[in-house]
C-alpha cells in the first residue's frame, strides 16, 4: 500500500520542478530562432513569486514521502538562504552572460536545477534522497562551472571540479553502504536511533570518514579544498559566488542535519575530528591568502578560512554552535555577493580580476569601493558588520564546549586575515588608480549592491531577529 | 531635566550622515557640519560631567534596553564618575581635533567621514554599561583609523597603519575570547556589566577560571595601553598618522584599554589580579624607564611624543597594581591628564610640521620667537608632561607613586627616576626646537593668528591647568566610583 503523501510539505520544490521543466520544454519546443531574453525575466519574477510562497512555509514541521523528505525550521530557513542567494545569482548572471548571446538563457535552467538540489539538500532525511540531491547540485555546477566554453581556465576549472567532485560522490556512496551495513537503513531516523543505542564500531567510524569527505568537499574545508582555487578563478563570478555562497551553505546544512542530528550519539567521538579540521582550515586559508594576486582566488582562499570559522560550529555540536553557523552564513551570504557583485562589475568593464587593477577604485566609482570596503571590512569580522556577530557566536560556542584553544587559533586568524583584507581595502581608498576612467554601474546592478551592504549594515547592528530566527532553526536540536 | 545619553551618540551620527550626503566639493559646509557635530556633542558630556551626582555615585542617567535578549546583550548606557570623566576627555580632545583638521585639504569627505565614525565608536565604548556594546564601538573605532593613516599619514603611512591595526587586532581578538570566557563561565546569562558585578561578588569564578581569563583579557587591552612589550606599534603609529588621529589615539582611544582593564579585570576577577598584577607592575616600570630612555635618543618630535606616551602609561599600569583609592584615582586621573596633555601636544607638533614640513628637531630652532603662542603652549605641554605642580599630570602622577609606594617600594623608586628622564628628554627638546637662534629657513612660519587658530590649544591648556590647580573638580567625581570599585576588590 501508498504511504499517505503530504504535498504541503514539499510544494515549493514541487513549483520549482514545474519551472524548471517547463523552462526545459520550452526551451526545446520554441523554433530555434525565438528570442528567449524572456527566460531571465520570468526566472526573476518567479524566484520572487516563489519567495513570497516561501514565507507562509515557516510554521511547517513533518517528513513526507515515507520520512524520506523532512521539512523543518532547519528546512526552511536554509531554502530561504537559498532563494535569497539566487536573486543575486540571476542579478549577475544578467550582467555577466551580456556577451554570450542566446547561450546565455540556457544558463537560468541550470541555476533552477542548481537551486532544486540545494533546496532538497536541506530537505533530505534519507541517504539516497541526500545522495541524489547532492548529485543534481553538483552536475548542474559542473556544466556552469566549465560554461565559458572558449576560456581555458573556465574549461580546466569544470575538468577538475568534475573530477574531485566525482570523486567525492564515490566515496560518499561508499560510505554510505558501509553505513547501510552497520545499521541496515539509509533512513535518518532510523540511523540516530541506532547510534543512540550502539557505540560507534569500525565500520561506522570508517563510513562516518567517508561521508565527511564528501560533506568537506562541499563546504571546501582542509583537506578537500584543493579544488577550490583554481575553480572560483576560473569559474564564470556568477558561478563562483554561487560555489562560495550557494553550495557551500549546502554543504553546512547536509553538516548540521548529519553530525548534529543522525549522529548526535557519536558526536562526543567526533568533535575533537572537527576541531582539529577547524584550526588547519582557517589557518591554511588564511595563510595561502596571504600571497594571492588574483582576487577570485583570494576569495577562494578566503571561502576555505570562513568554511574554518564555520566548522567551529561543528566542533561545538550544541544547538548554540549550530545557531552561530546560521547566522554566520546569513551574515557570508550578503558579504560574499556583495563582493562578488562588485567583482563581476569590475571585470567587466576592466577586464581584469587581478588585484593590482584595483588600485584607486575609489576615483572610479564610489559605490563600488564602498561595497568591496564593507564586504571586505565583514569578512574580517569588524563591527558593526555581520561578519562581527557571526564571528562572536561562533567563538562563544567552542568556549562553551571547552575549546580555548581552538578559540585562540581564530582570535589569531582573524588577525592574519585583517591583513589581507585590508590590504585590498588600502589599494581601493589609498592608491593612485592605473586609469581612472569612471566604471558605469547597471542599474539593477546598483540597487542589489546597495540591498546586500544594507544588508551587511543591518545585520551587523540589529542582531537580535536575526540571531532569533538562525536560532530558531538550531532549535530542533537537543 | 537629565542628560539622554543616546543623544551622544545621535547627533554625531546625523552629522555623519549629513556629511556623507554632502557634496564633495562643498568643504566649508563638510567642515561646519562635523564641527557642529563633535560641539554638540562635548556640549552634552560637559552637561553629564556636570549633572553627575558624585555624592549619590554609581550609575547614572541609565537607559536600558534589551537588544540579543537570548545571549543576555542589552543597549545598555549609563555613566559613573570614570566614565563620565572620559566623555569629557574624549569631548575636549575630539573637539580640538576636528578644529585642527582645517589643514587637510585632500579627499575632505571621506577624512570626516572617517573622523565622526571614530569619534561614534569611542563615545559608544565609554557609555556601554554593557560589555558586549563595549567591545562592539571599540572595534567600531579600529577601521577608519586605519583608513585614515594609510591615506592622510606621512611618509611611512603604510607600514604605520598596518603594524597599529594588525597589533590593535591582535590585543582585541585576545580580549575577546577573555570577555567570553568571562560571560560564559559567570554563570550569569548576561553580558551586562552591573548583572556580571552583581553575580561575581557573590559567586566569584573559580581561582583556576580566574587564572586564565585575567591574562587574555589584561594582556589584551594591555596592547592597546602599550604594555611592555606590546607597545612597538604606537610609536610609528602616531608619527605617521594625520594629526587629528594621532591626538585622539593617544589622548582618548588608548585609555579604553585602561578602562577595560579596571571595569572587566579588577572589578570582576580581584583574586585573579592579586596574583598578576605584581607582574604587570614590574613591566609597568620597564615601560616607563625604557620607552623613557629610547625617548631620549629621538629627534623626530612625534616619535619622541609617542615614546614619551608610551612611557607614561607606565604609571597607569603601576596604579593598576595598587589595589587602593589612592592609586586607582591616581590612575584614572592620569587617563584625564596624560590624554589633554598628548592631545595638546601633537597638535603643536602638527601645526609645526603642516608649516616647517619637517619634525625633525635639528631641524627646528628658535621657533619661539616665530611663534610665540604656539611655542608657550609647547613649553606648557612639556612642562605638564614632565610632572611639573600646577598641571594635572602632577597631582595625577603623585597619587600613582604615593598609592604604590606601600607595595612596591623599588618599583616606585624606578617610576620616580622616570620623571627625571622625562624632563630631560621634554628639556632637550625644548632647547632644541623652541630656544637658541631662529633657524633663517624657517623665518617665514606663521604663529596662529584667529581667535578660532589659537581656541583647540587654548581649550586643552586651560582643562591641564584647571585640574592642575583645582583637581578636586576631577577628584570628586573619580573617587565615589574608585571606592566602589576598590572596595568590591577586597
Amino acid at each position: 500500500m501508498f504511504p499517505v503523501i503530504d504535498w504541503s510539505l514539499i510544494s515549493l520544490e514541487v513549483l520549482m520542478a514545474i519551472i524548471l521543466v517547463g523552462l526545459v520544454v520550452a526551451d526545446i519546443v520554441l523554433p530555434k530562432n525565438t528570442d528567449r531574453d524572456w527566460i531571465g525575466t520570468f526566472s526573476f519574477i518567479a524566484l520572487f513569486g516563489l519567495i513570497l510562497f516561501w514565507l507562509t512555509q515557516g510554521h511547517l514541521n513533518g517528513t513526507t514521502f515515507n520520512s524520506m523528505f523532512v521539512m523543518d525550521p532547519l528546512a526552511w530557513f536554509f531554502k530561504g538562504f537559498f532563494l535569497i542567494v539566487m536573486v543575486f545569482i540571476f542579478a549577475m548572471t544578467q550582467e555577466f552572460f551580456k556577451t554570450l548571446g542566446e547561450r546565455r538563457n540556457e544558463f537560468y535552467l541550470l541555476l533552477w536545477l542548481a537551486l532544486l538540489g540545494m533546496c532538497f539538500m536541506a530537505s533530505s532525511s534519507d541517504f539516497l534522497v541526500l545522495f541524489i540531491s547532492i548529485e543534481i547540485l553538483t552536475i548542474s555546477l559542473y556544466v556552469m562551472t566549465a560554461y565559458l566554453k572558449s576560456d581555458k581556465l573556465s574549461i580546466e576549472a569544470g575538468m577538475k571540479y568534475l573530477i574531485l567532485g566525482s570523486l567525492s560522490a564515490g566515496f560518499m556512496l561508499y560510505g554510505i553502504s558501509f553505513l547501510y551495513g552497520t545499521t541496515r537503513s539509509t533512513h535518518f531516523d532510523i540511523i540516530a536511533n541506532f547510534a543512540a543505542g550502539h557505540p560507534m564500531s569500525a565500520m561506522a567510524l570508517f563510513a562516518l570518514v567517508l561521508i565527511f569527505t564528501a560533506v568537506a568537499f562541499k563546504t571546501a574545508a582542509v583537506p578537500f579544498h584543493l579544488w577550490v582555487a583554481d575553480v572560483y578563478q576560473g569559474a564564470p563570478t556568477p558561478v563562483t559566488a554561487l560555489l562560495s555562497v550557494g553550495s557551500k551553505a549546502a554543504g553546512f546544512v547536509v553538516l548540521i542535519r548529519l553530525f548534529f542530528l543522525v549522529f548526535k550519539a557519536w558526536h562526543p567521538q567526533w568533535s575533537l575530528v572537527f576541531a582539529v579540521l577547524s584550526a588547519i582550515t582557517m589557518t591554511y586559508g588564511n595563510l595561502v591568502a596571504l600571497f594571492q594576486t588574483n582576487i577570485k582566488r583570494l576569495l577562494g582562499y578566503s571561502s576555505v578560512a570562513h568554511a574554518g570559522y564555520l566548522l567551529m560550529g561543528a566542533a561545538a555540536g550544541t544547538a548554540l554552535g549550530a545557531a552561530g553557523i546560521n547566522f554566520y552564513l546569513l551574515g557570508y551570504l550578503f558579504t560574499n555577493l556583495a563582493a562578488f557583485m562588485v567583482i563581476v562589475i569590475f571585470s567587466i568593464a576592466a577586464k581584469s580580476d587581478t588585484i593590482a587593477d584595483y588600485a584607486g577604485l575609489a576615483r572610479r566609482s564610489g559605490l563600488l569601493a564602498w561595497g568591496l570596503l564593507l564586504a571586505l571590512v565583514s569578512l574580517a569580522g569588524i563591527p558593526p558588520l555581520a561578519g562581527f556577530f557571526g564571528k562572536f557566536i561562533l567563538l562563544m560556542a567552542v568556549i562553551k564546549s571547552g575549546y580555548v584553544w581552538l578559540a585562540l587559533i581564530a582570535a589569531a586568524n582573524i588577525v592574519i586575515s585583517f591583513y589581507y583584507y585590508l590590504l585590498i581595502a588600502k589599494r581601493v581608498y589609498v592608491d593612485a588608480p592605473l586609469n581612472d576612467t569612471p566604471i558605469a554601474v547597471p542599474a539593477g546592478m546598483q540597487l542589489l549592491l546597495v540591498l546586500a551592504m544594507a544588508g551587511i549594515i543591518i545585520i551587523g547592528i540589529f542582531q537580535g531577529p536575526f540571531f532569533a530566527a538562525a536560532s530558531h532553526a538550531a532549535a530542533i536540536i537537543p | 531635566m537629565t542628560p539622554n545619553l543616546s543623544l551622544i551618540l545621535l547627533l554625531p551620527l546625523v552629522g555623519l550622515l549629513l556629511v556623507a550626503l554632502a557634496p564633495a566639493e562643498n568643504t566649508r559646509l563638510i567642515r561646519r557640519l562635523s564641527t557642529a557635530a563633535v560641539l554638540l556633542a562635548f556640549i552634552l558630556s560637559i552637561w553629564v560631567y556636570a549633572a553627575y551626582d558624585h555624592v549619590a555615585g554609581g550609575f547614572q542617567f541609565v537607559q536600558n534596553l534589551p537588544w540579543v535578549p537570548a545571549l543576555g546583550i542589552s543597549y545598555h548606557l549609563g555613566v559613573d564618575g570614570i566614565n563620565s570623566m572620559l566623555l569629557l576627555l574624549l569631548g575636549a580632545v575630539s573637539f580640538a581635533a576636528v578644529l585642527i583638521s582645517s589643514s587637510i585639504k585632500e579627499r575632505v569627505k571621506e577624512y570626516y567621514i572617517l573622523l565622526l565614525i571614530t569619534v561614534i565608536g569611542t563615545y559608544g565604548a565609554f557609555l556601554s554599561l554593557d560589555v558586549f556594546f563595549f567591545y562592539f564601538f571599540h572595534e567600531v573605532a579600529a577601521v577608519p583609523v586605519f583608513l585614515m593613516i594609510a591615506i592622510w599619514g606621512s611618509k611611512q603611512r603604510d607600514y604605520a597603519a598596518m603594524k597599529l591595526t594588525l597589533y590593535l587586532a591582535a590585543g582585541a581578538a585576545i580580549a575577546l575570547v577573555g570577555l567570553l570566557g568571562l560571560y560564559l563561565f559567570s554563570g550569569a546569562h548576561s553580558f551586562d556589566l552591573m548583572a556580571l558585578q552583581n553575580h561575581l561578588a557573590l559567586h566569584p569564578l573559580p581561582i583556576d577560571v580566574q587564572n586564565w581569563i585575567f591574562p587574555l583579557i589584561v594582556i589584551g587591552f594591555g596592547i592597546t595601553l602599550t604594555l611592555w612589550p606590546f607597545y612597538t606599534w604606537a610609536p610609528v603609529g602616531y608619527a605617521e598618522a594625520p594629526t587629528a588621529i594621532s591626538m585622539l589615539h593617544a589622548g582618548v582611544l588608548k585609555k579604553m584599554g585602561a578602562y577595560a582593564i579596571i571595569r572587566f579585570a579588577l572589578q570582576l576577577m580581584p583574586q585573579a589580579a592579586h596574583a598578576w598584577m605584581p607582574l604587570i607592575a614590574v613591566l609597568a616600570v620597564v615601560n616607563i624607564i625604557y620607552c623613557g630612555l629610547v625617548a631620549l635618543t629621538q629627534r623626530d618630535m612625534k616619535y619622541l611624543l609617542g615614546y614619551s606616551s608610551c612611557s607614561h602609561m607606565g604609571y597607569i599600569l603601576l596604579g593598576l597594581a595598587c589595589f587602593n583609592t589612592m592609586g586607582l584615582n591616581g590612575v584614572v586621573f592620569l587617563m584625564f591628564a596624560h590624554g589633554i596633555m598628548a592631545a595638546l601636544a601633537f597638535a603643536l607638533t602638527g601645526y609645526v610640521e603642516t608649516q616647517a614640513k619637517t619634525r625633525n628637531m635639528d631641524e627646528w630652532s628658535g621657533l619661539l620667537a616665530c611663534m610665540p603662542f604656539v611655542g608657550t603652549c609647547f613649553i606648557m605641554a612639556a612642562l605638564a608632561s614632565a610632572g611639573v605642580p600646577g598641571f594635572a599630570n602632577f597631582a595625577a602622577e603623585i597619587l600613582v607613586l604615593f598609592g604604590a609606594w606601600d607595595q612596591y617600594r623599588w618599583l616606585t623608586v624606578g617610576a620616580v627616576f622616570g620623571l627625571v628622564i622625562t624632563a630631560i628628554y621634554l628639556m632637550k627638546a625644548i632647547r632644541l626646537g623652541f630656544h637658541g637662534p631662529l633657524n633663517n629657513r624657517l623665518a617665514s612660519l606663521r604663529d596662529t593668528r584667529t581667535m578660532v587658530d589659537k581656541l583647540p590649544y587654548a581649550l586643552l591648556l586651560a582643562l591641564l591647568i584647571l585640574a592642575g590647580c583645582l583637581p578636586a573638580v576631577i577628584l570628586t567625581h573619580i573617587s565615589t566610583s574608585t571606592k566602589t570599585i576598590i572596595e568590591s576588590m577586597h
